[in-house]
Order: structure tokens, then C-alpha cells, then sequence
């Protein structure tokens, strides 16, 4: 197959080649392995690349990705790392409209308005930059004759893929990862792998979320090499009695060879064996659920993790060894309306989190997570909404350890098409009820279930941010309730389209509603517990009248709190030409325009993760409910 | 000529003159305010405080469009003239201003138990309004100071109320007692009630310059500095001033920028050198809101509305 550049303009391509999602579990040679953490079977590709940056698509190299191709123009960049902070395009923030807004007319396929614009608008778009990306690497030795893969951790926003001349595979969805098998194009020695970046494709409609528009492979590029039987998919159940305090426990795998065997043990965190099983041939891997007996149960306070331990062997050889964390907990809502975890109420006292540093932009380290958390723990933040796109997978283990709730959010907003200047004018909205956009939302939601289903953190999924709501919205809201019965979902953008409100949702939810609104919709016989996916603007000198949301709490028990929007500040740290000093640079400050200037300064943090002044008044008010 | 159990009362031409032990005081006439403030020898007043009605922009402001509804009381806060003055000695209004050739009957040996003048200032506002700012001198130097807003229907709300000073220099420290942190009235229920030292007068750096540094529910603060304009001056050290409750707890912020300077710079980097303190010491603070960032009013509670009276009221003390 041969990559075609019309697939950027095709909202049903968006993923060709690319393996399924599924679950995030890492995986080890051997016992020995997992317990030193050396994980000789991922090599990292993260580190500096060949590049080429072209304006438009017109201007990119084409055939780069050819052994042959003569690549003495190209300079170099740094995976993971944004196109645009390391000095190759322009830096643009805007929030709801487009970033195209006044330069290129465009519409989205497959809305009554489609035809009035060139149907390979993004295949031509003269803002349509490409990032040309080129790396050697070679296998270890003892990765011979092994199903290697490669894996994305993130990538905006269109992305090509070659290893060795030959085409590998497209995917989109800039927030998941996207994996493909590189072995039928592997040789000994020198590989030479190219990836081909587009800042936009139709993928651009599904993701307008308010932040710096960056493009680039910015998140972890890693090899993989699978052990020759291999647990692809892991599903864990893991089912806790309020009542009883009694858990059940389960799992379902896919295994790359139906002539392994699996034997599991779960462990409790004092060393106690409270359950193991072993599949023989016969059993299709699936350990079925089984009670199992009283178990602690995980919470915020007590993030108690049991860990699962599957061992793979062929014969009497272990082949592949996979830790996996467990966490047994009761969501539900009750028939009053109350949102309950293990039995007791639950008040989220949340944050959004957008990922940021304001040297890196997207590309956050490891450390910034770290910060983030003890900023949680030390103010009382015991949730947080993973705005609008999932996160790194490394937060999403962190958040289980540290026993902090998580609304995990789909990579969907399409804010533009449906709230113009403030007013809701939906004449072009995506993905609406459009058959042309409903797999590409449905592959979005589906990748977001399978990657992080066994994260007992995720308590929630979110359909995504302002996107206004239809079929669509409605499908994906099915297919969450359809794969998993021990969560629930969320979407606020339904409030526009209360025809889908029995479809879509369990919460109610809304944004910045005042607080005599929200005790409006609590004193009129609530049948959704109440949530503030958004709220408290902590924009600049803000965050005055907490007290107002925190009295709710006190008198509506299907008040269940909010997510303060939001954690950290956008912006970015330059040195000032004129004085030297070091300072923070917002939206229009890189001349880009339209531009939306200083809105994304709206964090509880500053873009240093300095805390701002508020911060004492949300570690005392989410203190009283914590 | 010493005078300890006495204020020295010089009745001059342009100005009225307070002395005693280590202070000396200058109330202008034609600068309406008080002008000079040595103690020690070191002089404490830049320009002649005034009035302060105006808070630099937040972005909830901004989004609430609360600056443009209240955008007279920028014009205020930037000129409001004084439209008169009125002087009392030991408690008894002198019939006029003693202005020459008044002057004429009075000795160098004066003396007073207390000295108040009285500056009433009229704002620029449609309608006017007026504000009365009274210093009183006691025999320690202390001054009590106390200033009322006189309320006005027909105007929009007030940003703030309140009083504020600039020094020669910069503040190289202050310690207050009152509230951790920057606070607002919609936002102090985090707070810790504790006496605080804070080194230099750092400025909050929202992205966009704005209101910040305020100190809700203060029983006192002291400002240290330890420079100088005066060229004979040579070696200041840390000096102080105590500025303390009089009837009430007090709002403050110390910072080098007038809200002017503040709501004129997109970014921090913009802001002029730190030459100098402002000291606003407020009364009546609005609160910051926080539903959201464009629309949303501060709740209701927090609101100045321009019909009342508000009282700034607070002691400038001595420190040995």
C-alpha cells in the first residue's frame, strides 16, 4: 500500500495499518527483569532526529523517506519536542475559532456546507505545515527473528510512517498512542525510519481544544519487541461490595499464541496471596470472576493496590512476565441521585489539567507529573479531568498510586463549529449526527477504553469538551456503557440538546453555572448527580466566592463538587530581548494572530508551577470535604 | 528648642509645619496633603498621598467589562483636586485658613497638644462627590488619619477606597500582622491569621499585570527601608514606619506600582523599575469574583455600591 495524501482530507481515514488499541500494561522477558525494571524488550527512539520542516505540503520533500533520497538539506530536532518551540513555525494561541480563522475558508466534510470549499483543502492548505522525520536505529541482537513494533505516545496531528523505504501506516488522534509492526520491514543492522507530520487533517475539525496549537511527535517514540507469546490485551476486573467489603476479581486476555500458558497470582499489598489461577488451552485465557473474599478497597485517602502477576510459558519456559496494578472500587449513582464511591458520597474536589511546561509546551517530563501531584496533595485536589485529550500514560499510573479520581476525556472539541462569537450556531457542527465523522469519534472513545481500562483511578469517561451533541456523542456515550459497567460517563455539551439528555451522560453537568443555578437545578428534584466539569476561572487575580460552591456541598447531597478549571497557566518562558529579564509569553506575543492573548493564564499554578496567591483558599475550602 | 510634651506648630506661609523630639511634619496648602514626613531624619513622602478609588484591571474586570462601567473612578483616582481645607488646633477649627498674611500673627513658638487639617477632595465623577481626609497629629508624632467617602447615588460601583502614599525609595521589607497571603474579601477564608515578614514588595505575576498584593483584615504593618534621596544622607540603614489600626482592622497592599502603571503594561517586563513604594491602605475592597472570566459579576456581597459611606481609617506611628 502506498500513503496517500487525500487521506488527510478524509474524515473516515484515520487510522490505515495501525494495530488496535488496547490495554497499557507493561510486559517483561522475565521475573528477573521486572524486578530489576529493565525492560530489555523497549528501546527508546527518543532523542535527536533528522528533520525537515516545509510550510506548506507543496514545499515538503517528498520520497524522504527513501534510503536514497539525498537529505543534505535536512537540519536536526529533539523527540519528543514541539515543531514550534524549537524554532521552526510560528507559535499560535487561540481558544474556540480555528486557527485558519480569516485565511482559509473552510468547512467540514460532510456538513450542508461542505462543497464550498476545495475538497483537498488540507492536502493544499497553505497553513498546513509538515514536519519531515528521519532516524537510524538498529535492533539489539537478541531482538532477531521477533515481532518488533513501534509506538506513538503522541503525535500532532496526521502522521506517515516508513521504515526502510516501505510504507508503514497513518494514524491520527494526536492524545493516544498508535502503534504499528514494523517486522516485515526490518533488516539486519541499519534501519531507517521516517515519519511524515501533518499540523493538519481533517483530525484538526476533532481537536479545538483552547491551548497553543503545536505540531510534532511529542510525546515518547519506543521500539518494541514482543516475547514470542505475548498478552496483547488485558482486561482486569476487579469488583468491590460496599456492603460486604468483599471484592470479585476476573481478567480476559488476547494472546498473541493460543499455545501458551498463563498462570496469575494477585497479591495484597501485605504480601498475601488472595488469588491465582493458570489458563490451559482450552479456556480461551479468560480467568472468570471469582469472589475472592474481603479486600481494601481504593479511595483517595487509601489507594490500596493489589498487583496482578501474569506469567506467560511455552513448555515449561516463561516467555513473558506482566505486573499489572489492581484497585477494587464501587462507582455508582444511587436511586436519589447521589454519587457514591465504596458506599460513602463522593465530592470531587478537582482541577482540570491541561499538560504543560512552559519550556516544552505538551511535551511535559516526568518531573512535572511528580510536581503536579504534590501540589494536589498538599491543597486537597482529589480529582482531575484530563482536559480535553488523554494524557501521558505514565500519569494515569501515577494518579492510581496516588489515589487521585480521574475523569479521563476523549480527544474531541469542536468548539467552532457550533459557538460563534458567543452565541451557539451550530449550522456546520462536527461531529454531530454525520455518518462521515461517527468512526472517527467511536475509534477515539474505543482507543481511550482499551489503552486505560485497568486504571482503577479512571472513575469516569468523558465524551470530550464542547462539541456540541448528536448521533455521534450519543454512539460514543453507548459504547463506553456497552465495554464497561463499573463506570460512568460525562459530557457537559448535551445542556444544548436536551433531546439526548436520557443518551448521553450520567452526570449533569455544567460549566461556570452560577451558584444560585446550580441550587436551581438541585431544589427541582435532580435526577443526574450535579457536576462543574468546569468552574472557578482562575484567571488572573480570581478564585473569590469558593465559599458559594462549598455551601452546595454542604446542603445537596447530589451536588458532587467540580473540577476547577484549571491547574496550570499556559504560557511560555522567554528571555525578554530589551531587558534580559527571564518573563512569560502569551497568546499574540509571537505576532501570531487571531490570537486570544492572555485567556489561557488560568491556573491555580503559574505556568512554573509557582502557586498562585488563590491556592490557600482552595487547600482550605477542598480541606472541608476532602 | 525642644518640645516633649508638646507639638511645635509652625503657622507658615503655604503650608502648616508639626514638629517634635524626631519628627517633623509639612501639611501643604497648595499641594493639598501632607507633604513631608521625616522621622529621624529621614523623609518618608514622595508626593502628597491622595485618594484612591481605582484598582488596576483583572482580568474578571475585564471580562465583566466592571472597568468600563466604572471608569470614572479611574479619572478620579488620577485627579481629584482639593477644594478645601480646614485646620484645628487642640480640637478647635481655626475660623479660616491660616494663610498669609494670617500668618503674620503667629510666633516660632507655637505649640499644640494635637493639630488636625482636614483636605476635602472633589472627584471628577458625574456626579461629584467628595472625600475628607483628616490628619491628626498627637504629641508622640503619631497621626491619626481618618478619611471618609462621602456616598453619591447615580455612580457606579467603586473598585476600592481607600488612601495611598509613595516613598522617596524602595520598601526593602515589611511585616504585618493580619492574613497569609494575597487576599481579597471574596477570598480570605483560606487565610491564616499571623504576623508575616515579606522581602521586597513582590508584584503577583499575573500574565497580565493587574490588581494584586492586597492584605485584607491587617492590625498593623511596618515598612522598612533603607535608602534615601537625600544626598547628605549617606549612610540610612534600615529605617521604619508602623502604620496601625485605628478602630478596625485595615486592607493593604505595599507595592512598587500605582494602579496607573499596572493597568497600563501587557506584561511584567513592561513595568518601570522599582524605584519607589506605593502604600494603598484600603477601607473598602471589591472582591475578585471568580465564576468566570467573561461575564460574571463579583457576587453581590463583594460589591462597593457608590451609595454609601466607607471609612479609611489608620495610624502612621512612630517605631523607636
Amino acid at each position: 500500500m502506498e500513503a496517500q495524501l487525500a487521506w488527510l482530507d478524509d474524515p473516515q481515514v484515520f487510522r490505515v495499518n495501525q494495530l488496535p488499541a488496547h490495554s497499557d500494561h507493561q510486559f517483561f522477558a522475565s521475573t528477573a527483569a521486572m524486578e530489576a525494571g529493565d525492560n530489555e524488550l523497549v528501546q527508546s527512539l527518543n532523542g535527536t532526529w533528522e528533520f525537515a520542516f516545509a510550510p506548506t505540503p507543496a514545499q515538503r520533500p517528498v520520497g524522504f523517506w527513501e534510503p536514497t533520497f539525498n537529505r543534505a538539506g535536512f537540519t536536526t530536532i529533539t523527540v519528543p519536542g514541539e515543531i514550534e518551540l524549537q524554532g521552526f513555525s510560528q507559535i499560535n494561541y487561540i481558544n474556540t475559532l480555528y486557527p485558519w480563522a480569516g485565511k482559509t475558508y473552510r468547512r467540514p466534510v460532510g456538513t450542508a456546507v461542505a462543497d464550498q470549499v476545495d475538497p483537498a483543502t488540507f492536502a493544499n492548505g497553505n497553513d498546513n505545515t509538515v514536519g519531515a522525520y528521519v532516524r537510524h536505529f538498529e535492533l539489539p541482537n537478541h531482538w532477531a527473528d521477533r515481532e518488533v513494533h513501534i509506538m506513538f505516545e503522541g503525535v500532532e496531528r496526521a502522521m506517515y510512517v516508513w521504515l526502510n523505504g516501505h510504507f508503514v501506516g497513518y494514524a491520527e488522534d494526536s492524545f493516544t498512542p498508535s502503534e504499528f509492526d514494523l517486522t516485515p520491514y526490518l533488516q539486519p543492522g541499519d534501519n531507517l525510519l521516517a515519519v511524515e507530520v501533518f499540523k493538519h487533517s481533517t483530525a484538526s475539525w476533532l481537536e479545538d481544544q483552547d491551548m497553543f496549537r503545536f505540531s510534532g511527535i511529542f510525546r515518547d517514540v519506543n521500539l518494541v519487541c514482543l516475547p514470542t507469546a505475548h498478552v496483547t490485551d488485558l482486561k482486569v476486573e476487579a469488583l468491590y461490595d460496599p456492603v460486604t467489603h468483599e471484592g470479585q476479581f476476573g481478567a480476559t486476555l488476547q494472546l498473541t499464541n493460543d499455545q501458551a500458558v498463563v498462570s496469575a497470582q494477585l497479591t495484597a499489598p501485605d504480601g498475601t496471596i488472595v488469588w491465582d489461577g493458570q489458563t490451559d488451552q482450552s479456556q480461551d485465557f479468560k480467568f472468570p470472576v471469582t469472589e475472592i473474599g474481603v479486600v481494601q478497597a481504593w479511595d483517595h485517602h487509601h489507594p490500596t493496590l493489589y498487583q496482578l502477576t501474569l506469567t506467560v510459558q511455552m513448555g515449561a519456559k516463561t516467555v513473558e512476565v506482566i505486573p499489572q496494578v489492581v484497585g477494587f472500587r464501587h462507582v455508582e449513582i444511587t436511586p436519589e441521585a447521589v454519587l457514591q464511591l465504596n458506599g460513602q458520597r463522593l465530592v470531587i474536589n478537582g482541577v482540570n489539567r491541561h499538560e504543560w511546561n512552559c519550556h516544552r509546551g505538551r511535551a511535559i517530563e516526568y518531573q512535572d507529573m511528580l510536581t503536579d501531584l504534590e501540589l494536589f496533595h498538599q491543597n486537597n485536589i482529589n480529582a482531575v479531568r484530563t482536559c480535553h485529550y488523554p494524557d501521558q500514560l505514565a500519569w494515569y499510573d501515577l494518579c492510581d498510586r496516588h489515589g487521585i479520581y480521574m475523569m479521563a476525556e476523549n480527544n474531541l472539541e469542536t468548539h467552532g463549529t457550533w459557538q460563534k462569537m458567543g452565541a451557539v450556531e451550530p449550522s456546520y457542527n462536527v461531529p454531530g449526527s454525520l455518518n462521515e465523522w461517527l468512526e472517527a469519534c467511536l475509534d477515539r472513545a474505543r482507543t481511550n477504553y482499551e489503552v486505560l481500562k485497568n486504571h482503577p483511578a479512571i472513575l469516569f469517561w468523558s465524551l470530550g469538551n464542547e462539541s456540541y451533541a448528536g448521533e455521534v456523542i450519543a454512539a460514543m456515550d453507548q459504547f463506553y456503557h456497552t465495554h464497561d459497567q463499573t463506570r460512568l460517563t460525562h459530557y457537559e455539551g448535551v445542556c444544548y440538546t436536551p433531546e439526548y439528555r436520557d443518551r448521553i451522560s450520567d452526570f449533569e453537568s455544567r460549566m461556570y453555572l452560577a451558584p444560585d443555578d446550580v441550587e436551581a437545578y438541585l431544589q427541582n428534584q435532580p435526577d443526574k448527580p450535579f457536576v462543574e466539569c468546569e468552574y472557578m476561572h482562575s484567571m488572573g487575580n480570581s478564585v473569590g466566592g469558593l465559599g458559594s460552591y462549598n455551601r452546595l456541598v454542604d446542603e445537596y447531597p447530589q451536588y458532587a463538587g467540580g473540577f476547577i478549571w484549571d491547574f496550570i497557566d499556559q504560557a511560555l518562558e522567554i528571555t525578554d530581548p530589551v531587558t534580559g529579564q527571564s518573563v512569560m509569553r502569551y497568546g499574540g506575543d509571537f505576532d501570531d494572530r487571531h490570537a486570544d492573548y492572555e485567556f489561557a493564564g488560568d491556573g491555580l499554578v503559574f505556568a512554573n508551577r509557582q502557586p498562585k496567591p488563590a491556592m490557600q483558599e482552595v487547600r482550605y475550602y477542598y480541606g472541608l470535604h476532602e | 528648642m525642644d518640645y516633649t510634651n508638646k507639638l511645635h506648630v509652625i503657622f507658615d506661609d503655604g503650608m502648616l509645619g508639626v514638629g517634635g523630639a524626631n519628627f517633623h511634619y509639612l501639611f501643604g496648602y497648595e499641594r493639598a496633603g501632607i507633604e513631608s514626613l521625616v522621622v529621624d531624619g529621614h523623609e518618608w513622602m514622595y508626593r502628597v498621598p491622595q485618594p484612591t478609588f481605582w484598582r488596576a484591571t483583572t482580568d474578571n474586570d475585564r471580562g465583566s467589562r466592571f472597568n468600563i462601567k466604572s471608569a470614572q473612578w479611574l479619572a478620579a483616582d488620577y485627579v481629584s483636586p482639593c477644594v478645601n481645607i480646614q485646620v484645628a488646633i487642640d480640637g478647635q477649627p481655626l475660623p479660616e485658613l491660616p494663610i498669609a498674611p494670617l500668618t503674620n500673627q503667629y510666633t516660632d513658638h507655637d505649640t499644640a497638644t494635637t493639630v488636625t487639617i482636614t483636605y476635602t477632595y472633589q472627584t471628577p465623577t458625574v456626579p461629584a462627590t467628595t472625600v475628607d481626609v483628616a490628619y491628626t497629629v498627637l504629641i508622640d508624632g503619631t497621626i491619626e488619619v481618618r478619611s471618609t467617602y462621602h456616598g453619591q447615588a447615580d455612580l457606579p460601583q467603586l473598585p476600592v477606597f481607600g488612601w495611598r502614599m509613595q516613598t522617596p525609595t524602595p520598601v526593602t521589607e515589611f511585616t504585618y500582622h493580619g492574613l497569609s497571603g494575597e487576599t481579597y474579601p471574596d477570598r480570605m477564608a483560606g487565610a491564616s491569621e499571623g504576623t508575616y515578614t515579606i522581602t521586597g514588595m513582590p508584584v503577583t505575576p499575573y500574565l497580565v499585570p493587574q490588581e494584586n498584593g492586597m492584605h485584607m483584615q491587617t492590625s498593623w504593618v511596618e515598612l522598612t527601608r533603607e535608602t534615601t534621596l537625600n544626598n547628605a544622607d549617606l549612610q540610612p540603614g534600615p529605617f521604619k514606619l508602623r502604620i496601625s489600626s485605628l478602630d478596625q482592622p485595615f486592607n493593604f497592599s505595599c507595592l512598587p506600582y500605582t494602579s496607573l502603571e499596572l493597568e497600563n503594561a501587557t506584561h511584567h517586563e513592561e513595568l518601570p523599575p522599582v524605584r519607589r513604594a506605593v502604600i494603598v491602605i484600603a477601607g473598602a475592597v471589591r472582591g475578585v469574583g471568580g465564576i468566570d472570566s467573561w461575564g460574571s459579576d463579583v457576587e453581590r456581597a463583594y460589591h462597593l455600591p457608590a451609595d454609601q459611606d466607607y471609612q479609611t481609617n489608620f495610624k502612621l506611628e512612630l517605631v523607636p
